[in-house]
């Protein structure tokens, strides 16, 4: 089904910036889509507009046939509690909770706990955290903070995964690790996986490169 | 969210313990002082209802008015009388006028408990040179011990023993030393200018209040003789089943005959007016401790809410909603509240049992081991956790609806 973007415009701002400017696309179910440009050219808004977490101020967004802006609050969130995951260049780990109970937060608002367990548990030991289940977030490292990131934007095996600059905050080697997870989880996993990134070596890692300019799509 | 909202309040131990600490003394305090003072109100109401009766009706004796003689003096051959002087003092009668039928009266009530005739006059008691000023009280002993709880306070003989007659006295404690008798001794009482009469002292009681105590009982008719106003009395004294009927019968009783009928809290109006006070002040002083609280607790939630954008942005983004944010912020305020309240309802009971336990006062009567009294309630420990529990809820769920208003897109973008 993917998602289908029909003349998105975005405005914000006092005085109004036009950010997005009648972008329509179509991004296929299980593909890898990277949204590149230059700083200002509208990546991140488009992907939060993309993922439900902005509101076009034009246009409309579809996701797996449901139109955003048409779902009520409810609806809304479950769906985003169960098809989406989301990565930011910043991890937001919650800093009171274990690696373990970071991981299972999406699982909480349902009551899926014993259910996603053994998930969690799979997903962290996937990404080499297996030891570090009951350590904090501030005991981790860079690298480990943002898998530990990426593993619960994927506890409930969300059909589309949204990330904002995953490496922007990482070394070379945690960059290409973090990297190498989002192709799996679109090659091996079937996920449609959207990211926003500055670097051109990652951006050639995705199926399809999306240029952005002055909130057009140029290529 | 009450796991997570747990995990922050664990995490800011100094200021979940701070903010505790103010509900904690807020409740505490309401529970103390109001076990204090409620304590004292009742104990206050229970010495005026037992010691005296509940409901007086006494012959009606009204204060002149500068006119009140007009008609009485001239009928009514002229418009306006000029006086020098004018009139002044009480008109109306020396005793009840109808005994008889306020004592059918208020035996068909069911909501009479008792009633008892009484005869008050001022005499003069001679013992050798001495001679003290004192009222005199006639009753009929088994009646007046249903009415009041004089018979309670006898130190010496029964109080029944004056109902054989023949002149015998109950002095006051404060009577009995004034006059340096003894038990079994003979005095002489006078009234007016009437002649002395001889009386057994058969009686003392101690009731604490020098008042009181400088009080004589002797037998109705005894007294009734010695005043030479056989067969009258100047008041009943009534008590009810249930005291708090008090002042809806006296207002009842009043519009029924000439006499002047007063409710207990009629007479102590000063009293009620101070427990007002109390009142007043009581819920002031505590309120403003759990205010206090309040804000400590607003204060905290409100650097909460503002220190975790970050985690508010990526549980929107992970499907929490609106109510899941306000909940976790509301159910830190909440916790707060219910603990220090728990808390502070356990440290008021036992201090105030400790309080109780201690002698603070001199020892009387009424109060023979000297302790404070005070009121230990399930009302109040309702009312306390109630205020606690609303104090802290108010506080929190302006920080919370703050929290719950924040868009993630909106943090996201201004870099958490």
């Amino acid at each position: 089904m993917g998602i289908i973007a029909k003349n998105v415009g975005k405005i914000f701002g006092t005085p109004p910036v036009q950010a997005l400017s009648d972008i329509s696309l179509e991004i296929k179910s299980g593909e890898f889509v990277s949204l590149t440009g230059r700083s200002g050219a509208g990546k991140s808004t488009l992907l939060y507009v993309l993922s439900s977490l902005d509101n076009p101020t034009e246009g409309s967004v579809e996701i797996s046939g449901h139109e955003i802006t048409k779902m009520d609050s409810e609806e809304l969130y479950r769906f985003r509690n169960q098809k989406m995951g989301f990565v930011f260049q910043f991890h937001y780990l919650i800093a009171e909770l274990t690696a373990i109970q970071n991981v299972m937060m999406p699982a909480l608002k349902y009551h899926e706990e014993k259910k996603r367990r053994p998930r969690a548990e799979m997903l962290l030991e996937q990404f080499g955290l297996k030891d570090k289940l009951q350590r904090y977030p501030r005991q981790l490292s860079g690298g480990e903070q943002q898998r530990l990131a990426i593993a619960r934007a994927l506890i409930m095996e969300p059909l589309y995964l949204f990330a904002d600059e995953p490496t922007g905050a990482l070394d070379t080697t945690n960059a290409e690790t973090v990297m190498n997870i989002l192709r799996d989880c679109s090659v091996k996993d079937g996920m449609t996986v959207i990211m926003v990134t500055h670097d051109p070596d990652f951006s050639k890692m995705a199926q399809r490169e999306i240029r952005l300019a002055d909130g057009r799509v140029v290529d | 969210m009450i796991f997570l909202a747990l995990r922050y309040l664990l995490e800011r131990k100094r200021q979940t313990f701070l903010t505790l600490l103010g509900v904690f003394f807020g409740t505490m305090a309401f529970v103390s002082v109001s076990g204090f003072f409620l304590g004292f109100q009742g104990y206050l109401v229970q010495q005026l209802v037992n010691n005296t009766a509940q409901v007086h009706i006494e012959a009606r004796q009204d204060y002149l008015s500068d006119h009140g003689l007009d008609t009485s003096f001239f009928g009514d051959q002229y418009s306006h009388y000029f006086w020098n002087p004018a009139p002044a003092g009480v008109k109306g009668y020396l005793d009840v006028q109808s005994p008889q039928m306020w004592y059918k009266r208020l035996n068909a009530d069911p909501r009479v408990e008792a009633y008892s005739p009484i005869l008050t006059t001022a005499a003069l008691f001679n013992l050798g040179k001495i001679s003290v000023a004192a009222s005199l009280i006639g009753c009929n002993p088994l009646q007046q011990s249903k009415v009041t709880t004089i018979a309670d306070y006898m130190i010496a003989g029964k109080f029944s023993d004056i109902a054989m007659g023949g002149n015998r006295l109950i002095l006051g404690d404060e009577l009995m030393k004034r006059l340096g008798a003894g038990m079994g001794q003979i005095i002489l009482v006078s009234v007016g200018t009437h002649t002395p009469v001889p009386f057994k002292v058969v009686g003392r009681f101690y009731t604490g209040t020098r008042g009181l105590d400088l009080q004589s009982f002797g037998a109705l008719e005894d007294v009734q003789k010695v005043n030479l106003t056989p067969n009258q009395v100047n008041e009943i004294a009534v008590r009810l089943k249930d005291y708090n009927q008090a002042d809806t019968l006296a207002r009842t009783w009043s519009k029924l005959a000439s006499e002047r009928v007063e409710s207990w809290g009629d007479l102590t109006m000063n009293i009620k007016s101070m427990f007002t006070i109390q009142d007043t002040l009581r819920f002031t002083m505590i309120m403003t401790v759990l205010i206090v609280a309040g804000f400590g607790i607003y204060n905290i939630l409100n650097m909460t809410v503002n220190q975790k954008r970050q985690d508010i942005a990526i549980l929107r983004a992970l499907g929490y909603d609106t109510f899941d944010i306000v909940m976790l912020f509301f159910s830190q305020g909440l916790i707060v509240g219910v603990f220090g309240a728990v808390f502070g309802l356990i440290s008021g009971y036992i201090f105030c049992k400790y309080i109780q336990s201690i002698q603070f006062m001199p020892v009387t009567p009424s109060n023979p081991q000297g302790h404070l009294h005070i009121l230990i309630t399930p009302m109040i420990y309702i009312e306390a956790a109630s205020l606690a529990i609303l104090s802290a809820s108010i506080a929190s769920i302006l920080p919370a609806r703050s929290a719950g208003k924040l868009t993630p897109i909106e943090i996201i973008r201004q870099g958490g």
